[in-house]
């Protein structure tokens, strides 16, 4: 006979909670904000036990049926907007089963319909309400909300539909994904004050926790789609480069500073992005900055710039201004080369790379040839 | 951010230890006159692990538990990331077994707390994956708590699983070794062993090498617990170490075992804390605190190549200072760079020549900063310090709180270590101001006797010593070697000359016997049938551990990356290329050959006042010297051969291996990077 109560009130209360949540987490600013904070942390510790079921003792499978209802109710009350606007203000537990809700919602595809349905909610949100996405991006405004929101995001951003969103987010403008993935127009370039271009300030000036989450969501987001991004690295060559050379490559931050030195020389290397790599190694200005990078005090530093500039040097096709910076500094390259990492003598890939460079910068013509044409 | 504002909210004390990631110090927070842990991190030191180190940061700080030690704050100063703990002033357990195993009362408290933090971690997703008695620690009231989460996993979905191979040999469940898909059981194997760990004071199999105990672990029967233990204790024993997960109990389960239920306060435990401070104190092992000094500068790779002896001096008080800024922090970056390496080389490096000689060329950076600390601790005024960095392979963690041991491969050896070591030293070594001797020193090198002994010092004995410590599992066998090494770094200090004359001595006594002649001078063919009588070798005495041979046969077949560079040092690198071969099929003559290796002089310059037969000798040996490079190119360009056919039956094993091969090389190349610098 319990049994069958406790799946009653189970049912009920799954119709509701996406309702009450939504009551609690409107009010968290008000004056009885504690209280419905603590309220809240109930509701979602219950949504979050519909969606995993329980383990241990009362083990009991989610149950799909359950769950549907949960994620339409979600849906209704706009109620993942709501979450990811007040991650921040929620209790600890709250906001690590807002991220597991999240996760569980996103993923969820409905038990009946055609053989691989979309997920729902995830599906809902990229063509009917992207803002979600990009207030889950927001959470790096935050340092309480920055894990669980980079946590969902970036289970998220693998799907290419949501990266875009985020991409593409431009304001009111035309073509920004304000409206939906849909209405994206992929080759517009952006004004830069989209949520994306956030990123940059998040990752260089927040704090080491939040500056460090943000920069991976980053790199999923600047790596995961071959197809979507080399486009729109091309749409916004002189944007993207100017903000990362400038806030990324030389941040103040030694990790931000390390890991977008690195991160850019996977992106030039990146085969999907040739066309990128070429562009970016036609010009003079990005191999000076590359070159200081050698001359920088910290061996790491170092290291990481060296894997980019091996790139404007094995380059076969040398823009005449990079041949002509690679010639008037060629003596003192060479010099430097030759001990540049000199204690680095078990790495052997970096010691052939740089007896190749070597060789490359002596075999320089004595004056720029221009490259033939491609 | 702001890391320096941050960074003043603490106030730093001393050193309260190491762990492979850097250094951890006591702090109070000004704010809260709370104390504090806070461990250093020298980003610069790592190559790929900034990604990982977030990853720590992130399921700590999402960890909210009083079974769990509890994160406070992270920022960077610099290259270096601050990580702010909360502070535990019991220890760790593994330095706690150091005064004694545990009894059952206590094992079932520890088994008890352990399991309420498993069931806290499981529920929210996370596996801890390196539960061993290291990572156990206490607080001075006796509560424990779960601590170190370099290798900790967060699974996004209840339901997930993992493949990845992290942990360590000696605590790793059968199917994380397997790969074969884990999830939260692991840990309560891991529980299992750790409690065979506190009621014998080693894990099982600890006699084996790690990389034997891999393939022993998912082949053999789950170890049991024997001996006068109660029935309860055994079985809460089996049940964790079921070997197929699926009927393995999980936390909250085994909560309800009758050992565990029964188990009593958490106060019990401070009985523990007081033996080991009693020991300590007569152990005379109070040392004096070493105090945070600020390291804080930008490298300047430039300086330091002309500075190398002291690379990191001048961020640190001048070198009369007082006696407690003896230890600076930045030395111990290599000496921890040093246990990492051979906490990983243990397992993988030994057998073929070429292997051998890999290690060794690595290790060459690191000798000169070493041996720089040697001079400047012994500059400020004591002798023992210096022997600091002869210890490299066991951190110092008696106050807990260590350092994340990230993909430690061998366990962090638990003894053979401080108490040993100090308690044993003669009288002026334990007598800080018992200056005299100490000013003298070091001796520098002044003549070419002296030189030639430095350099077979740096180039052969240490790493050798090390080498073998690293391979050596057994814990009286591993102090019998590091009080070896000890003596051999005074020696160098004092008497590099000495060092010279002693192997000279012991390599001709060696060529006058014919057998020892003939097992470790093969190439020289001239049995002296006069005496026998033959010098007893302190290298190879206690390296009897030659059980790592399964494994890294199969590992000596990888292709290998070494080349021969200027200055490797021969005398580890004498091997023919029919010995390569022997050794790979016979592994009993492969650690001869290693030995043998180990032995061998460096090939002597003429030092202009030999008698006639040593002119001879020298002969011989440079002609010897000559053979052998050209053997050596022969082997490196075999060993560099992709990778040879695994023994039938047994290419698991060299899957497994290569696998390990390339975490190994990986973890090298990241740690590389300082040592190479300093």
């Amino acid at each position: 006979m319990s049994f069958f109560f406790g799946r009653t009130r189970a049912r009920t209360n799954t119709v509701d909670l996406a309702k009450q949540a939504r009551d609690h987490v409107t009010k968290l600013e008000g004056p009885q904000g504690a209280a419905k904070a603590d309220e809240l942390a109930k509701v979602l510790a219950q949504m979050k036990q519909v969606l995993q079921g329980t383990h241990g003792a009362t083990e009991a499978e989610p149950n799909p049926e359950l769950i549907y209802q949960l994620v339409t109710g979600m849906i209704e009350e706009d109620l993942l907007n709501l979450l990811a606007v007040h991650l921040h203000r929620l209790p600890f537990e709250s906001r690590k089963d807002t991220q597991v809700i999240f996760s569980y919602v996103f993923r969820f595809r409905p038990p009946t319909g055609p053989q691989k349905p979309e997920p729902l909610a995830l599906a809902y949100v990229v063509e009917r309400r992207p803002q979600v996405l990009v207030e889950l991006c927001r959470g790096y405004d935050h340092k309480e909300s920055a894990t669980p929101a980079g946590t969902v995001l970036r289970e998220v951003l693998k799907n290419e539909a949501a990266a875009a969103v985020i991409l593409f987010d431009d304001g009111d403008e035309q073509g920004s994904s304000c409206r939906g993935v849909g209405g994206i127009n992929p080759d517009r370039p952006q004004s830069g004050r989209g949520v994306f271009w956030s990123f940059f300030d998040w990752i260089d000036k927040s704090s080491f926790e939040v500056s460090a989450d943000a920069f991976t969501t980053f790199r999923e987001l600047i790596t995961k789609h071959k197809d979507l991004v080399p486009r729109y690295l091309a749409a916004n060559f002189d944007l993207f480069f100017d903000r990362y050379n400038r806030v990324l490559v030389q941040s103040n931050s030694y990790v931000t500073k390390r890991q977008s030195i690195k991160l850019l020389g996977e992106i030039l290397l990146d085969r999907a992005n040739y066309n990128i790599m070429t562009a970016y190694v036609d010009r003079g200005e990005h191999l000076k900055i590359v070159m200081n990078l050698l001359r920088d005090d910290r061996k790491m530093v170092q290291y990481e710039g060296f894997h980019v500039f091996k790139v404007f040097v094995a380059n076969p096709h040398k823009s005449v201004p990079v041949q002509k910076i690679l010639i008037m500094n060629r003596d003192k390259l060479l010099q430097f080369l030759s001990h540049f990492l000199e204690d680095r003598t078990e790495d052997e890939q970096f010691i052939d790379e740089r007896e190749f460079l070597i060789k490359q910068i002596r075999n320089l013509p004595p004056a720029p040839v221009p490259p033939p044409q491609r | 951010m702001d890391g320096e504002g941050v960074a003043r909210r603490y106030q730093v004390l001393e050193e309260l230890g190491r762990g492979s990631f850097g250094v951890v110090y006591k702090g109070i927070d000004k704010a809260t006159g709370e104390t504090v842990a806070i461990k250093h991190i020298d980003l610069e030191s790592s190559e790929d692990d900034i990604q990982e180190i977030q990853q720590e940061i992130s399921v700590l700080s999402t960890c909210a538990s009083s079974y769990v030690t509890q994160y406070k704050a992270s920022f960077l100063r610099g290259h270096k990331l601050w990580i702010v703990m909360e502070y535990l002033g019991g220890g760790s357990c593994l330095d706690l077994l150091k005064s004694g195993v545990f009894n059952e009362v206590q094992i079932a408290i520890i088994c008890r707390e352990l399991l309420l933090g498993l069931e806290y971690l499981h529920s929210e997703g996370k596996i801890h994956r390196d539960i061993k008695a290291a990572n156990v620690l206490l607080s001075e009231t006796g509560k424990v708590k779960l601590a170190d989460f370099g290798v900790a996993a967060q699974l996004t979905y209840m339901k997930s699983q993992r493949n990845t191979f992290v942990g360590t040999p000696f605590w790793m469940a059968p199917e994380v070794i397997q790969q074969a898909g884990y999830d939260f059981k692991a840990d309560i194997w891991s529980l299992g062993i750790s409690a065979m760990e506190l009621a014998m004071g080693e894990p099982p199999h600890a006699n084996l090498h790690p990389m034997k105990v891999l393939f022993h672990i998912p082949k053999n029967a789950p170890p049991r617990l024997e001996g006068k233990f109660s029935k309860e204790f055994k079985d809460f024993v089996a049940q964790c170490l079921v070997k197929d997960p699926d009927f393995r109990p999980t936390a909250k389960e085994l909560l309800k075992h009758r050992f565990i239920r029964s188990a009593g306060k958490v106060e019990a435990l401070q009985e523990l804390i007081q033996r080991k401070r009693n020991a300590d104190v007569r152990a005379d092992q109070l040392k004096h605190p070493v105090y945070y000094q600020e390291t804080l500068h930008t490298i300047s790779p430039k300086d330091e190549v002309d500075e190398w002896v002291f690379d990191t001096v001048k961020s640190i008080v001048p070198r009369r200072g007082t006696v407690r800024s003896r230890k600076p922090s930045s030395v111990y970056l290599v000496e921890d760079a040093m246990r990492k390496l051979d906490l990983k080389d243990g397992p993988l490096q030994p057998n073929t020549p070429g292997t051998v000689r890999k290690a060794t060329v690595r290790r060459q950076p690191s000798t000169a900063s070493r041996q720089s600390s040697v001079r400047r601790h012994i500059s400020n005024g004591s002798p023992r310090p210096s022997l600091g960095p002869k210890r490299p392979l066991q951190p110092d963690m008696s106050f807990g709180n260590s350092g994340s041991t990230m993909r430690l491969f061998r366990r962090v050896p638990s003894d053979g270590s401080n108490s040993g070591l100090l308690g044993s030293s003669p009288p002026e070594f334990a007598n800080e101001n018992h200056a005299p001797a100490a000013y003298h020193s070091p001796v520098e090198p002044n003549s070419k006797e002296a030189m030639l002994g430095r350099r077979l010092y740096n180039k052969a004995l240490e790493p050798c010593l090390d080498e073998l410590h690293a391979q050596t599992a057994a814990s009286s066998k591993r102090e019998a070697l590091a009080r070896l090494s000890d003596a051999f770094a005074y020696l160098d200090a004092v008497d590099p000359e000495g060092a010279y004359h002693l192997v000279r001595n012991l390599v001709s006594s060696i060529s006058q016997d014919t057998r020892l002649n003939n097992i470790f001078l093969p190439q020289q063919h001239h049995p002296s049938p006069k005496s026998s009588n033959s010098n007893p070798q302190p290298s190879s005495k206690p390296a009897n551990d030659g059980t790592q041979q399964g494994t890294v046969l199969i590992k000596g077949s990888r292709p290998s990356t070494a080349t021969t560079l200027a200055g490797t040092p021969p005398a580890s690198a004498l091997s023919s290329p029919t010995k390569l071969i022997m050794s790979q099929e016979n592994p009993h003559l492969m650690s001869h050959h290693r030995r043998r290796g180990s032995m061998l002089p460096q090939p002597v310059s003429p030092d202009g006042r030999g008698s006639p037969d040593k002119e001879r000798e020298r002969e011989r040996e440079r002609d010897r010297a000559e053979k052998d490079r050209e053997r050596e190119k022969l082997a490196a360009l075999e060993a560099k051969l992709p990778g040879r056919q695994a023994v039938p039956g047994m290419e698991h094993c060299k899957a497994l291996s290569d696998l390990l091969y390339a975490r190994w090389t990986d973890g090298l190349r990241a740690r590389w990077g300082v040592l190479a610098g300093s």
